[in-house]
């Protein structure tokens, strides 16, 4: 496949490249139609960021990770700053930004959340693989190159130094800093509208995710109104609060230093951004799953999600690597495809490929790889990442919003 | 899930029964009502010749599980749900290996963990609602049983 320069690309406005991979059987007869044009919207107002992959902060050593600029000010005022490096995640929920990001010169105060009692709100965020602890903040927020805004956000502030006592119950490994996140910070624009939601709310023993804090080194687990939550960003974007898409060009096979496309948000809310000929496939609304089949098995907790930087399945067909042994070897590079079903009868095919991993990461400098796949612990999880997302646009509908698709939460492309 | 035949018992205590025992990986069955307390959940337990699953359901939807051998040791537990457990509590003694081993680099991202050692194997997926993982001792584990059989 050829390379292009995609920027180059975008300011034309569009970009065509090749939708879905697998090769087609051949043999006489009709040729297959052609593969569908991938339509990547122009960054700008009112609705496209930029998004970029690359290796990310200084340190980090980044692949198949997309990245963002938020601009954050001191709620009501003008004192500002815009962070770059802060991931593209439809796999979680809220802004994080990294505590030593803003107070690196110029520092930036973002004022605490309190609660109802007054005491200020901390968070033990976890993910799969650690745990992030901060304090909460109030932040207004604009993304600077479509200009969307969102006034009085709930954020947390990771790894705060006025908060370095994490609560004994909050396990987990910690991810506090930059090079240990993979990131400046955290754009959560998955499918529900708060972190944590109703499950924090009201527990007779609260959950180990907010805390509540007399003093900073007395934080203890607390329940949290939903307004008091951390909220997916886009659900305050007024017009296109309802969803976002990820618009990734198709990548080389053997990789690519960096690219580039889009973060649309709304779905239909714009001229740029219907789901054209996308198909809908309708989440579980608490697990945020769909099923997929693979080689004859049903994978029952299936996701797209641009937070994974692999495509993540249980193959023992496949040869693990021995460098990077939860990642995928394959002597040749294979042709998979997993059908995807919704909540509904829909389902669509996801074609990927599996190169040979330890080849792929040979090459220092490539960050973007659309056939790197890996092992999922989760031997029914199904989990298509960045991957997956080069060369299709992805939709991700958000629980209880309306679309031109239907009622969020859902998957399209 | 596979099962070693033959189950033997499947019954549904409420917490304030007393239950079986309950404790955290290499522990002995020492702890179920402080656990059951804690998680304010409701006890499940199977047995096998070779093994019993005590799995608790939270209040908050997770689904704990945690595998004893007939002498009543906890060889292996795992997690299903929105929250991932108090893994302090998991893990018991072997938190302290597992926050060691996790603290070198890995590259699966956010979404995907696993720790191999030669005493304990801890592996954890998902995302934000949707957790799962599981922990075992591969020195305690039954004769014949497959780690897969962990879930």
């Amino acid at each position: 496949m050829r390379k292009f320069v995609a920027l180059t690309l975008i300011q034309l406005g569009f970009l065509a490249a090749c939708g879905g991979g697998g090769g087609y059987g051949g043999g006489g007869g009709t040729p297959p139609p052609p593969p569908p044009m991938q339509m990547i919207a122009t960054p700008g107002p009112p609705n496209v960021e930029t998004m970029t992959v690359n290796s990310g902060p200084a340190g980090v050593n980044a692949v198949n990770t997309a990245y963002i600029s938020v601009k954050v000010c001191v709620h009501g005022t003008s004192t500002c700053k815009t962070i770059d490096h802060i991931e593209v995640d439809t796999g979680s929920i809220g802004l994080r930004i990294m505590s030593s990001v803003l107070s690196a010169a110029p520092a930036i105060t973002l004022p605490g959340e309190n609660d109802g009692s007054g005491n200020p709100l901390a968070e033990c965020l976890q993910f799969a693989d650690g745990t992030s602890w901060g304090s909460l903040a109030t932040a207004d927020i604009q993304l600077p190159v479509s200009g969307e805004t969102a006034a009085n956000l709930h954020v947390q502030v990771i790894g705060d130094p006025a908060y370095p006592t994490v609560p004994t119950d909050c396990t987990g490994m910690p991810e506090n800093d930059v090079v240990t996140f993979g990131a400046n910070g955290i754009l959560g624009v998955g499918p529900f509208i708060q972190d944590c939601g109703s499950a924090c709310v009201a527990a007779v023993t609260p959950l180990t995710v907010y805390y509540s804090c007399p003093s900073p080194s007395t934080c203890a687990a607390a329940n949290a109104s939903l307004a008091e939550q951390v909220p997916n960003p886009v659900t305050l974007f007024g017009t296109d609060g309802n969803g976002v898409i990820v618009e990734l060009p198709a990548v080389a096979s053997a990789g690519s230093a960096t690219t580039s496309g889009s973060l649309v948000f709304g779905i239909g809310t714009r001229t740029n951004n219907g789901l054209g000929t996308a198909t809908v496939l309708p989440e579980d609304p608490n697990t945020g799953w769909i099923t997929g089949t693979y080689k004859g098995t049903l994978y029952t907790n299936s996701y797209l999600d641009s937070g994974s930087n692999g495509n993540f399945f249980t193959d023992s067909s496949l040869t693990l690597c021995t460098s990077n042994p939860k990642f995928y070897c394959p002597t040749s590079t294979m042709s998979e495809t997993a059908t995807l079903k919704g909540t509904n009868a829909a389902t669509l095919a996801a074609d990927f490929s599996v190169a040979n991993a330890d080849t792929l990461f040979s090459v220092t400098s490539y960050t973007a790889f659309s056939n790197l796949g890996g092992t999922n612990s989760d031997t029914a999880g199904f989990d298509l990442g960045l991957p997956f997302f080069y060369g299709h646009n992805v939709f991700t509908a958000i629980e209880n919003a309306n679309t031109p698709g239907g009622i969020g939460p859902y998957f399209a492309y | 899930m596979k099962l070693i035949r033959p189950v033997v018992c499947s019954i549904i205590v409420a917490v304030t029964v007393a239950a079986p025992a309950f404790a955290a990986l290499g522990g002995d069955a020492t702890s179920v009502q402080a656990d059951l307390l804690r998680m304010k959940g409701a006890l499940r337990t199977t047995s096998s010749a070779a093994f019993t699953v005590h799995e608790i359901t939270t209040s908050y939807g997770t689904v704990v599980r945690e595998y004893l051998t007939p002498g009543d040791k906890v060889f292996a537990v795992s997690w299903r749900g929105p929250v991932i457990p108090d893994l302090r509590q998991m893990l018991g003694t072997y938190y302290g290996q597992y926050e060691q081993a996790a603290s070198t680099p890995h590259v699966g991202g956010h979404r995907h963990f696993a720790i191999e050692q030669p005493g304990l194997v801890v592996q954890s997926s998902g995302r934000m609602r949707a957790f799962s993982g599981r922990a075992w001792a591969p020195d305690l584990l039954p004769q014949n049983f497959s780690a897969n059989d962990i879930n």
